[in-house]
Order: C-alpha cells, then structure tokens, then sequence
C-alpha cells in the first residue's frame, strides 16, 4: 500500500464536537483526586544566603545552592527592561542592575530581594526568587513578588504561604518591545499592482 | 498516466465544511477539483516519480553543502552576508527538516523532469495527505472506485512519525505554527501541520507571523510575552532574512521549522548549480545563469527569477522570441534561464505533479492542472489513484 493506512476521521473533523458521556464513578474518582493537591504551605523568605545559613546552620550547602538557583530562576524568567528608567520606576530607585546580552545589546533587571527556601525529608530543598519594589506607585510596593508578578503579601514578613506551583520553574516571561518586525515584505508586495486578492504566500 | 472522468461525490462540499477544508473554492474559481483524477501505474510511481525524487533531493542536499561552504556562491544565491553565519551553523549542526515538494514534469512516459524545489514553504499539503485521501476511499466506498485503487499518499503517516522524531530534541517545549494573517490557504495548512503534530504529541500554540514581538533581550515573544523557542512558520526565508527583526535571529536561539538552511534549497539558483554538478542527468534540465546563458545551446527557454513563488514573473522564450510572460512584483534578485520543457497536456489542460518529501523519503503526490502553460497559484488540484 502507497497510501496511509489509517485516518481518525472524528480529530479531523473541525465542526462542533458531540458532548463525550462519562460514566459517573469516573467523574467522582477524578474529583477526589483533584482535591487533594490543592493546598498551600507557608515557607521560609530569606533576604540572603547568609540569612539563610543562619536560621539553617545545618544546611550551610542547601542555602547557597538555593540562592543560586533562584538567582538563575530570575535571569531567566524575571522582568527585562530596556532602559535604566523602565526599571526604576517599577523597582525604585538603586534596585536594578545593567547586563550586556550576547548582541551586545543593554537590558535592565531588578536584583532579587529574597528567596524562598523549603527544606524537604530527603535532604534536598526546593527555592523561587521574589521581588519586593520600592517605587511607591508599583503594586508590588512593600510586597513580596514572583518573577511572574503574583504578590505574596507584605516585605516585612519573613513567611509568605503559596502553593505547589510557586516554586515551578515559570514560563519565561519576556518585556515585549515591539512587534510586527515580521511580515513587513508581504505588505509591499500584496500592494503590487492593486492586486487586493491573495491565497498563499507559500508555494 | 491518464485522465478519467468521474463523478463528484454528491455532498461532498458539506464534507469539506465538516472538516474545516475552507479553500476549496477560491475568488469564485474552482481549486479542489474532482470532476476528473489521474490514474498512475505502480510502475510509473515507484520509477519515475518516487525513486528519482529521493535521488533529487539527495542532489540538492549536495547543492547546499557546496554553497554553504563557499562565499562565491552564497553570494550568487543573494544570501545577505549577516546571515552567512547563521546559515551555515544550521546547515553544519544539521538542523531538523520537516517536508519539501519537488516539481516535476511528467506525463507517463521517459524521465520526469525537475521544474524547481519548494523547500522552505511548500503548500497544498492538507488536500495532498488528507483532502485526495478520504476523496479516494469515499469513491470506493461508493462503488465508483475499484477496490483495488491505491494512491501514493503516505504523507500524513510520514508527518506524524517526523513530528515524533524531532519532538525528541523539544522535550517540554511547546511548537508555535505560524502563517501569515488574511489567508485561509495558509491559516489552513498550517491548521493541518498543527494537527499531525499534536497527534505527534507535541504541545502547539499558533501566532500569526505580524503579531510575533521581541524582548528587550532579544527573545521573540507570543501574545502573552511567553519565549518562543520553536517554531513553524509558512513564510519565506529570503523575506525573514531581510524584515526588521532578521538582526534578532541568532539571539533569539529560535528553532525553526523549516531550518534556516532551506532558504539554499529553495532558491532558483539552485538549478543551474544542479546541472552544474550533475550535467546532463536524466531528470534534470538544463539551466544556467545569466552570464553563462551566452556560451550554452539554449535558444528556448524558461526565465524564473531567483526568488518568486505561484508562477510569478516568469517568462517563456522560443528562438529569440518572448512568447509569454507572467507579471508578478518579483525579479530584483536576477533570474535562472532554464532548458524550456513544457508540462504534459491532458486535452487542454497542462498538468504538474508535486512529489513531497519528508526528512527525504517520498511521501506521495499532488496533481496540478491549468489551462495556462503556467503553473499558477490558483492552478486547480487533481486527485489521483493507481492502479
């Protein structure tokens, strides 16, 4: 046979899809168990690994590392800023710093202000950098923040209570600078000739 | 190789509308056109259409390793020179390739010959793997097909299993399909792409290519300012290469689908570097660039531009004589001048098969028919059978 041997015609269909019956005892089962994950914990906020080693003497090599990895967390997945200024007036004053990217291009990002440290039974620890601003009109002013900007409550506090998914590496959120950089050659020449109509643009 | 009449399936429009098959008909002229198939020998398949397809792209590939690796030839190929870097290195660490359509003249007899490589942006692949394949097993279903009727068709099979291949290297990654807006054509293929991969077990998300952003640190961005880090996208690389963000490509450490090497493979030019390595080869004609059209036999000829897509721009020459042109906003590149070898005719109708490769193994075929000499955008599709 030169041909496909099988197609599921009902995922190649694109028009409204019949509702699926599930049996009950299912739906209840599944609704248990999503119960069941949907708690929180109050964790540890420390300002450095310092501050960590302190209240964790036992845990000298945790703290560090944990630092570490909440440091690398916020380059790769915290606020980008294209001037000094954008940066500033979210952060406030003296909280950001300048990096050269690879094309040799400036950006802007605030310095973490803590982290959070949880220790678990098998010796291992799990960490998430947090924000704090300092610019009076930002929302996170006086607050802890996530690299995604959910707000945990005051910067006074050295306990913030989050879930599970706080300390989930976050999709990498970027400061859009601009867009349409893409597509631009079509525009001129779909004004060639008047010609209004087009089909593809592949071939 | 004939042409049959056949009936149309009855509904077969409420069909189309069913599965979400929206370019059927295009500015009121029929595309999808079932009036009539072609019919193929196992044969004629296997010798003349899927064993010297495979051979084809074995020889463009070898194309591409000559250009890459040579600043004369990049330059031939109007590859702006910020961007030699950024190619080679997809070519060297053997970025994924998906698919490609390579053109062919044939019309059941002798050697099929090789009109040009659609590599980087190749179309009409939902009604090639799908749309021609439930067109087939309706009319034998329906009686009006023996059940011995093949096709070669394995496209959507092949896609699948190539999208399981490259997911491999994206391990929780998600693949952004990206088109341009404003064409249902476009928007609808890469529905079809977006399909095969998500039954690949790829997690996929769509952006048109205009809504696409940058980072402050040169990341390209979806709506939701998430990193794209793979992507396929149905827009030419001789166009991305020369738009604003082309200065972002390397930074952005994007993945591409089609790999940044294709803008090589797709390139007219490719044809008289063909004939140039491989002189006289059975399926390919001869074909040369301006400077060397002078010193070659060739009185009639095709004159493509480098880069043009849809029949555009192109211009036949018989004995000195310009006997037809295509107008089209293409051309500034420089031209090809190609051996003239025209599509078989079937009554009046000029006939165009497609062969489509995935990772360079033969997936099947598309039929195109026009009444023009011409293959254009809105030439109409044929199925086919073998039998």
């Amino acid at each position: 046979m030169k041909r496909t041997e099988n197609i599921d015609l009902d995922v190649m269909r694109k028009g409204p899809k019949l509702f699926a019956f599930k049996p009950i005892a299912l739906a209840v089962a599944a609704g248990t168990l999503v119960a069941c994950s949907d708690s929180t914990e109050e964790t540890q906020v420390y300002r450095s690994a310092e501050d960590c080693i302190s209240g964790n003497p036992d845990q000298v090599e945790q703290c560090q590392l944990a630092y570490k990895d909440a440091v690398n967390e916020a380059v790769k997945s915290g606020p980008k800023y294209s001037s000094m200024q954008a940066c500033i007036e979210d952060f406030g004053p003296d909280s950001c710093n300048s990096y050269t990217t690879q094309s040799s291009q400036s950006i802007f990002m605030p310095f973490i202000a803590g982290y959070m440290f949880s220790s678990m039974l098998n010796g291992g620890y799990r960490s998430a950098p947090l924000y704090t601003s300092y610019s009076r009109h930002s929302p996170a002013y006086g607050k802890w923040s996530s690299t995604d900007g959910a707000l945990y409550g005051s910067s006074n506090s050295n306990k913030v209570r989050v879930n599970d998914n706080a300390f989930k590496p976050k999709p990498t959120v970027r400061r859009t600078m601009s867009r349409g950089g893409f597509g631009s050659t079509i525009a001129a020449k779909s004004r060639f000739g008047g010609k209004t109509s087009r089909s593809s643009w592949g071939g | 190789m004939f042409r049959s009449i056949i009936e149309e399936r009855p509904h077969w429009r409420n069909t189309a509308s069913e599965y979400g098959f929206t370019f059927h008909t295009m500015h009121g002229a029929a595309y999808w056109d079932e009036s009539a198939y072609y019919q193929f020998s196992l044969q004629q398949i296997e010798q003349d259409i899927e064993a010297p397809s495979e051979e084809l792209h074995q020889m463009c590939l070898a194309v591409v390793d000559k250009v890459i690796g040579d600043q004369q030839w990049l330059e031939k190929f109007q590859i702006p020179e910020q961007h030699w870097d950024f190619i080679r290195n997809s070519w060297q660490t053997k970025e994924s390739s998906l698919y490609s359509r390579i053109d062919l003249a044939y019309g059941g007899n002798g050697p099929a010959k090789f009109y040009e490589n659609n590599a980087d942006t190749p179309t009409s692949i939902y009604e090639t793997g799908f749309w021609q394949w439930l067109w087939l097993q309706d009319q034998v279903n329906a009686g009006k097909l023996s059940r011995k009727a093949d096709q070669f068709n394995s496209l959507q099979e092949k896609l699948i299993n190539r999208f399981a291949q490259i997911k491999f290297q994206h391990l929780h990654e998600t693949l952004y399909f990206s088109c341009c807006k404003d064409t249902d054509e476009d928007r609808g293929t890469v529905q079809y792409l977006e399909d095969c991969a998500t039954a690949a077990g790829i997690s996929c998300q769509f952006i048109y290519i205009e809504d696409i952003g940058l980072s402050a640190d040169d990341c390209f961005t979806d709506l939701d300012n998430h990193k794209i880090s793979w992507m396929f996208k149905l827009y030419p690389w001789e166009f991305m290469l020369r738009e604003d963000y082309a200065d972002a490509l390397v930074d952005s450490q994007v993945s591409w689908i089609e790999p940044p090497w294709k803008s090589v493979l797709s390139n007219k030019a490719i044809l008289p570097m063909l004939w140039k390595l491989y002189p006289n080869h059975p399926n390919l004609l001869a074909s040369y660039f301006e400077e060397d059209l002078k010193n070659s036999q060739l009185t009639n000829y095709v004159k493509k531009p480098i880069f043009a897509r849809e029949g555009a721009n192109i211009s036949i020459h018989l004995a000195g004589e310009q006997v037809y042109a295509s107008d089209g906003p293409y051309g500034d590149e420089g031209f090809i001048y190609q051996d003239y070898h025209p599509l078989p005719a079937f009554g009046d109708n000029f006939t165009l098969i497609g062969s489509w490769l995935i990772n360079g193994k033969a997936a099947g075929i598309s039929v195109r028919e026009d009444k023009n000499k011409v293959t254009q955008d809105l030439s109409r599709f044929m199925p086919h059978i073998i039998l």
